[in-house]
């Protein structure tokens, strides 16, 4: 866990966020963000309609990768195991 | 007479997009698509250097991850350079003698340096910010000046019913 004292010594910028080695997880969200935010400046007709589609690609970014890694849990820890060993 | 999916390709637009991610639109007059595009290509940007520190652009030592990052333009440099000046020369932080084989040369690396996840995924937004300009530049390039929201400015197939 990231201490309040790590946190108050950190220099933003220079050294690397003290948290993101723990909840290097949580990251994919606001790298959907990102990825989503560019990506439909350029490709919606209407700008009226950033916000929301913005909203939907993260979304759909997030929940593929949940899926991801819910199928390759299956495989490595549920299906890999039920193989015979020989 | 040109019919309206025709497209141009104007250089400039391209060349203004890469030396500040969204300045392409914005020049042609797509202000507040430039705007857009410029905060998605930043968050990336600004969030890598926060999660994995400037050490996550590295010219020599992430030579293939830098030729994606600099697509994000004279930033990608400026961090790439930052890093050389305060990380790699000590002045940010104490140096680290690595252990090393017998009779091979020393090595000391910055206390500030970023190490796996930190390090990973720092790399990573900035490689996304970097291509993702790639893309936000060409669409500056082939889009029609002040076309927002204007139907003919559209690229073929935009806003096409799938």
């Amino acid at each position: 866990m990231t201490s309040l004292g790590t946190m108050l010594a950190w220099t933003p910028f220079l050294q690397p966020a003290p948290g993101a080695q723990h909840w290097w997880w949580m990251l994919v969200i606001p790298m959907a963000l990102g990825v989503a935010m560019a990506y439909k400046a350029i490709r919606v007709a209407s700008l009226a309609d950033w916000p929301k589609a913005v909203a939907k690609m993260t979304l759909q970014i997030v929940a593929a990768m949940l899926g991801i890694a819910v199928g390759l849990y299956l495989l490595v820890v549920v299906l890999l195991p039920m193989l015979p060993a020989e | 007479m040109p019919n309206d999916t025709e497209t141009t390709f104007r250089p400039l637009g391209a060349i203004l997009g890469w030396v500040f991610p969204g300045l392409g639109h914005i020049a042609a007059g797509n202000v507040r698509r430039g705007v857009y595009a410029m905060t998605g290509v930043l968050v990336l940007f600004l969030g890598g250097i926060v999660v994995g520190g400037v050490d996550c652009v590295d010219r020599t030592e992430d030579r293939l991850w830098f030729i994606g990052q600099a697509g994000c333009g004279p930033i990608a440099f400026a961090a790439d350079y930052a890093n050389t000046a305060f990380l790699k020369s000590g002045d940010a932080a104490p140096m680290i003698k690595m252990p090393t084989p017998p009779g091979a040369p020393e090595i000391a690396v910055s206390s500030f340096k970023g190490l796996a996840h930190a390090n990973e995924f720092g790399t990573l937004f900035v490689f996304l910010a970097g291509l993702l300009n790639i893309c936000v530049l060409l669409d500056a390039a082939v889009r029609a000046p002040a076309s927002d929201g204007v139907q003919s400015g559209r690229r073929s197939g935009e806003g096409a019913p799938r």
